[in-house]
């Protein structure tokens, strides 16, 4: 498990993380999820103990990453796929990597052919794609054998195939017990890959919880189709619905039920020809949760009418 | 087998890392070509010259440091070798992944100098021994010469090796300081040649003090069997050289520490 506490970073004037607070649990895939600049590699980092923390701490199991007796079988982490010299193989990449903690040089070649570089283990790692960067990556994150897997946004640069094999492979991971967190600043990819998010905006946790749980909350949408468009929009919008017209006939209403504008519909005399409420994507409902972390922070009003 | 991560495990490591890129290769072909390459030819012109060369050119000339000239260029390669080591791990992001695998940074940094150390201190040698016989057999039958059998002799070749292994250390003490490849070999450099000109610049009565505290005369002291006019002893000279390298590897060992990567 890591254990993230009041955890704070400040470079000079500026603060990259403030008090954030939250557990990474075993057995399942945490989205770590928030836009470009947020904070997500520098909370990474410290957890790493690359960067020491301006307050707070974070642990793994309950220590200190640098107290950790045996690194890479502990916590296998992915940072940046480029993060390789350009001039050496794959294969002396990763010996040099197992070499540092003991690791038998045979399970290098077993992780090769677990991510599918065997063919190239023995070429220039500069020559590389980003897609294959990111496979010798996690190749190098997984060949301690750790309980606990961290990937900062490990599916840039991967095609359709590989970010299908990254979803199962973290899946898989996951099935076994293991901690696995996976970062990114795309809520699709995290709405497929995750079952429990962690957000954060400017340094802040934003929310936490299971993907259902944060799609539940943001505001549904109901798509309606009537006889009267603008009757019913004007009887929706007394009941402080928000409401848009689509076109002529068609109106979109947030907010509401697909039961509440049925009943209001009726007790108008109006025929409803089509009635469809839309699930609020995960996307949405991140949209929604960083706009509300602006308007926190006290930006300019005028977000404050697009939300309320 | 013990899974806990040591000095041992970091020297593995870096021994990959350390013979597992080209620019390693091309710094040691480097240095064997130039130590040996320019001792021979300095030597040859030394030979040719021998019948016009004056009386006080005669007996103040020291055949062991003639052959070993090259090494006054070979000092550049080593600072190089040893600085890549360190400013490449910073250049493309694996020092990120070298210090979570290895979160000690000591640890971490021993294992590079001790790797360094070993490697370059038996290369030197062997390439200064190669340069000193190269020289001798140039200059024999027409100048004195020199003799690894003679204690002084054999002290200035091994000092060379000595010297240029230092040197590789001042360059990886630089790369930890620095962090960019470019900074650090540029300070290098300028250690080696721009400090001499600016100690040129002083008064001519403070030259002489000062001058031979520069570290590429102290690697001429080193290396030369006689004591010159305003120079160190070889011992001495490489006692403050020490000192030079063991103070910017405190203060890089120190930065290392401290700093977020």
């Amino acid at each position: 498990m890591i254990h993230i506490e009041h955890l704070t970073k400040r470079y000079g004037d500026v603060t990259a993380i403030n008090d954030l607070s939250f557990d990474v649990r075993a057995g399942v895939v945490t989205g770590f999820l928030g836009p470009n600049g947020s904070g997500k590699s520098t909370t990474m980092r410290v957890i790493l103990g690359l960067d020491a923390p301006s307050k707070g701490t974070a642990t793994i199991n309950g220590k200190a990453y640098a107290d950790l007796k045996s690194p890479l079988r502990e916590v296998g982490a992915l940072l940046d796929a480029k993060a390789v010299h350009p001039g050496r193989s794959a294969r002396n990449h990763l010996l040099s990597l197992a070499a540092s903690n003991k690791i038998k040089a045979s399970r290098v070649d077993e992780v090769l052919e677990i991510v599918g570089l065997s063919g190239v283990a023995k070429k220039r790692a500069g020559d590389f794609s980003l897609g294959m960067g990111q496979r010798l990556g996690i190749a190098a994150a997984i060949l301690g054998d750790p309980q606990i897997l961290l990937f900062d946004e490990p599916v840039n640069g991967l095609d359709p195939e590989g970010i299908r094999w990254v979803r199962d492979l973290f899946r898989s991971l996951a099935n076994e017990g293991r901690t696995v967190f996976v970062s990114s600043h795309l809520m699709s990819e995290m709405a497929l890959t995750a079952d429990h998010l962690v957000v954060i905006g400017r340094g802040h946790l934003i929310t936490q919880g299971s993907v259902a749980e944060l799609t539940a909350n943001a505001k549904s949408t109901v798509y309606v189709r009537s006889s009267n468009p603008n009757g019913l929009a004007d009887a929706l919008r007394s009941k402080k619905f928000e409401v848009s017209a689509n076109n002529e006939q068609s109106l979109s209403v947030i907010g509401a039920t697909s039961d509440e504008v049925g009943e209001l519909a009726h007790e108008l005399g109006i025929t409803i020809l089509e009635l469809t409420p839309e699930r609020a994507s995960l996307e949405e409902a991140f949209m929604e949760l960083t706009a509300d972390e602006v308007e926190y922070s006290g930006s300019p009003s005028t977000k404050k009418a697009v939300t309320a | 087998m013990s899974t806990t991560i040591s000095l041992g495990s970091s020297v593995r490591s870096e021994w990959i890392k350390f013979r597992s890129v080209r620019s390693t290769l091309w710094g040691l072909i480097t240095l064997v070509i130039l130590t040996i390459g320019i001792g021979v030819l300095v030597s040859f012109a030394v030979r040719g010259h021998w019948s016009h060369a004056s009386f006080r050119d005669r007996i103040t000339f020291d055949p062991v440091n003639t052959s070993l000239s090259g090494t006054l260029f070979a000092q550049f390669a080593v600072g190089v070798i040893g600085a890549l080591f360190v400013s490449n791990e910073y250049a493309n992001k694996t020092i990120r992944t070298s210090l979570s695998a290895m979160p000690r940074r000591m640890t971490f940094a021993f294992g590079k100098i001790t790797v360094l150390v070993v490697s370059l201190f038996l290369i030197t040698e062997a390439v200064c021994i190669i340069a000193f016989l190269a020289g001798q057999s140039v200059l024999s039958g027409v100048t004195p010469t020199g003799s690894l059998g003679n204690a002084s002799d054999l002290r200035a070749v091994l000092s060379a090796g000595v010297y240029l292994t230092l040197l590789s250390l001042l360059g990886l003490a630089l790369g930890l300081i620095l962090r960019h490849t470019s900074w650090a070999i540029s300070v290098f450099v300028s250690l080696l040649l721009i400090l001499p000109l600016l100690v040129f610049l002083l008064p001519s009565n403070w030259q002489n003090d000062v001058s031979k505290y520069l570290p590429a005369n102290l690697g001429q002291s080193m290396t030369s069997t006689t004591v010159a006019a305003h120079s160190f002893a070889p011992w001495t000279a490489m006692i403050i050289l020490v000192v030079y390298v063991a103070g910017l590897l405190t203060a890089g060992l120190m930065l290392l520490v401290s700093r977020d990567v």
